[in-house]
């Protein structure tokens, strides 16, 4: 099971999605912005990042390229209401694209699937 | 520059210019600047000549992605390349580097693109041209463009044959009949030379055309999974996108014409010597006065050159200029300047004799001087009597001296 950092602004989204994820085993630490994630990302890199795209301050396209930045290794998954950023080329960097829903098993898939890749790139 | 396609479109083009070079091996030419901005021919940066290529292709987006000892650069490239018009969408303009997307230098030609996504955001090209301004030749971008349509490839590489010693500093290039690349090897002596003719390999400009998505995605692949010393187009990219890809390579036809292609990277200070001095030849084999491929830079605002006194006798001064290129604002004041080249504002006083050698910028060779195979950067004042080239173990004590005996003397070097 991963260590998974969830930065999410929506305080009620918080909850649902984290406990979805721990519903699946994992650890979940929550944030709820932009600079937090990269700090957060400083002090303890998690093995997979959830990260929410629009936000105050610093949304999450800049975030994810800042995280990059601080660990070029982290998988990120972009987890958003709208489908716009997808074409953003910061956006590409992403290690996936989902798009929010009341159904969560796109997110639980999208999780497992990049956290096997990530599993498959560091014992080829 | 926006094309309209055979089919119709018009299709965003942009270049992105690497200029963030350090050109440790020409120090101490590059102690104040980046590579490019490394005076050649009188009057020219380095980057003159791809900026020139760019223009002279209709190429007029353009953005030059500096970093280290950037300031030299920035003032050419403001002052001297501010010829576009805003109003058409044409642009030069200097970008350092961001720190959005990493907190270090570029580490390779790719990184350079990667943390530059948000430039490529901004404008959003179709095509994206990956140049260097290290590089100097003369090229008519388009012609690979329409190449690049043509086969519709997602990469194009121009590419050169050299002579099979070079491959061990350049990339290589194994071509199929129909110019895709189907291996290439990065600086590997032993890499395949071209079929009939095994003096020669095709080593690859640096010129590099992408569509611009599968540019995005692979920097950025590269960026999420190469070790770091392999953050480069030639390292990692090319090799990479050849197996899945169209890749392809683009022969090199010089807008120079003469018999012998010209791409150089001036990469030493010898090889950086020899190229200013072949300029002084009755047929250099670079040609700077072809009208119809012009190399501009930044506009000079200097009186004429001038030479004076024309005495007669063996005690008689005469200032004398002889198989030399001189820029505007000097005076040869009754010294004798032979296989030479002059920038902008250079004095060469009474009984001086300068030979085979690179005088830059508002240098004063003092009387009685005798200079012989040195580069002298700008803004030196010779004493007078100095005597340099001749002696190579005074010079070495006081001077850098290349392999080949050249003596550089540094920008600004205060004599006691």
């Amino acid at each position: 099971m991963a260590n998974i950092l969830l930065v999410e602004d929506d305080k009620n989204q918080q909850i649902l999605f984290a406990e979805e994820l721990r519903l699946d085993g994992h650890q979940v630490a929550v944030v709820g912005s932009g600079p937090e994630a990269i700090q957060a990302v400083q002090s303890q890199p998690p093995d997979l990042v959830v990260l929410d795209v629009a936000m105050p301050q610093m949304d999450g396209i800049e975030a994810l390229g800042r995280i990059l930045a601080e660990n070029s290794r982290i998988p990120v998954i972009l987890h958003t209401a709208y489908g716009t950023y997808r074409e953003s080329f910061m956006a590409w960097a992403a290690d996936a694209y989902v798009i929010k829903s009341s159904d969560q098993s796109e997110l639980r898939a999208e999780v497992r699937r990049v956290l096997a890749n990530r599993a498959k790139a560091k014992n080829p | 520059m926006s094309i309209v396609t055979p089919h119709g479109p018009r299709l965003k083009v942009i270049a992105m210019v690497l200029a963030g070079g350090q050109g440790e091996r020409l120090h101490p030419l590059t102690r104040d600047r980046a590579k490019p901005a490394v005076p050649f021919g009188g009057i020219y940066r380095i980057i003159d000549f791809t900026l020139s290529n760019c223009v002279n292709s209709g190429l007029r987006r353009i953005f030059v992605l500096t970093q280290y000892k950037s300031s030299s650069l920035d003032y050419h490239i403001h002052f001297g390349w501010n010829i576009l018009s805003h109003e058409m969408g044409e642009f030069i303009r200097c970008i350092p580097p961001q720190q959005r997307t990493s907190t270090s230098w570029y580490l390779g030609t790719a990184d350079a693109i990667y943390q530059n996504i948000y430039t490529l955001e901004q404008e959003r090209p179709h095509l994206t041209f990956v140049l260097s301004g290290d590089h100097i030749y003369k090229m008519n971008y388009r012609a690979m463009l329409d190449a690049h349509l043509e086969k519709s490839a997602d990469l194009t590489i121009a590419c050169i044959p050299v002579p099979k010693e070079e491959a061990a500093r350049l990339g290589v290039a194994v071509v199929d009949r129909d110019s895709r690349i189907v291996d290439f090897r990065e600086k590997d002596p032993d890499a395949p030379t071209i079929p009939g003719s095994p003096s020669l390999c095709l080593a690859s400009m640096g010129v590099y055309l992408f569509n611009t998505p599968e540019l995005v995605r692979q920097a950025t692949e590269n960026f999420k999974t190469a070790p770091e010393t392999e953050r480069d187009f030639g390292k990692n990219i090319i090799p990479h996108m050849i197996k899945q890809r169209a890749v392809y390579a683009h022969d090199f036809k010089d807008e120079n014409r003469k018999p012998q292609k010209y791409w150089r990277d001036i990469g030493t200070r010898d090889a950086y010597w020899e190229a200013n001095m072949d300029l002084v030849e009755v047929d250099p084999l670079f040609n700077l006065y072809d009208a119809d491929w012009p190399i501009r830079t930044a506009p000079l605002q200097y009186p004429p050159a001038k030479t004076v006194f024309n005495e007669e006798g063996p005690a008689g001064r005469r200032g004398l200029v002889l198989n030399s290129l001189v820029s505007p604002g000097c005076i040869v004041s009754g010294g004798h300047v032979e296989r030479s080249i002059l920038s902008p504002n250079v004095r060469v006083e009474e009984g001086a004799r300068v030979t085979e050698s690179i005088i830059m910028d508002d240098c004063t060779i003092g009387r009685g001087c005798t200079i012989h195979q040195a580069i002298i950067d700008k803004a030196v004042e010779i004493p007078d009597g100095t005597q340099i080239g001749l002696d190579p173990e005074a010079d070495k004590g006081r001077y850098t001296v290349t392999t080949r005996g050249i003596v550089v003397v540094p920008r600004r070097m205060h004599y006691a």
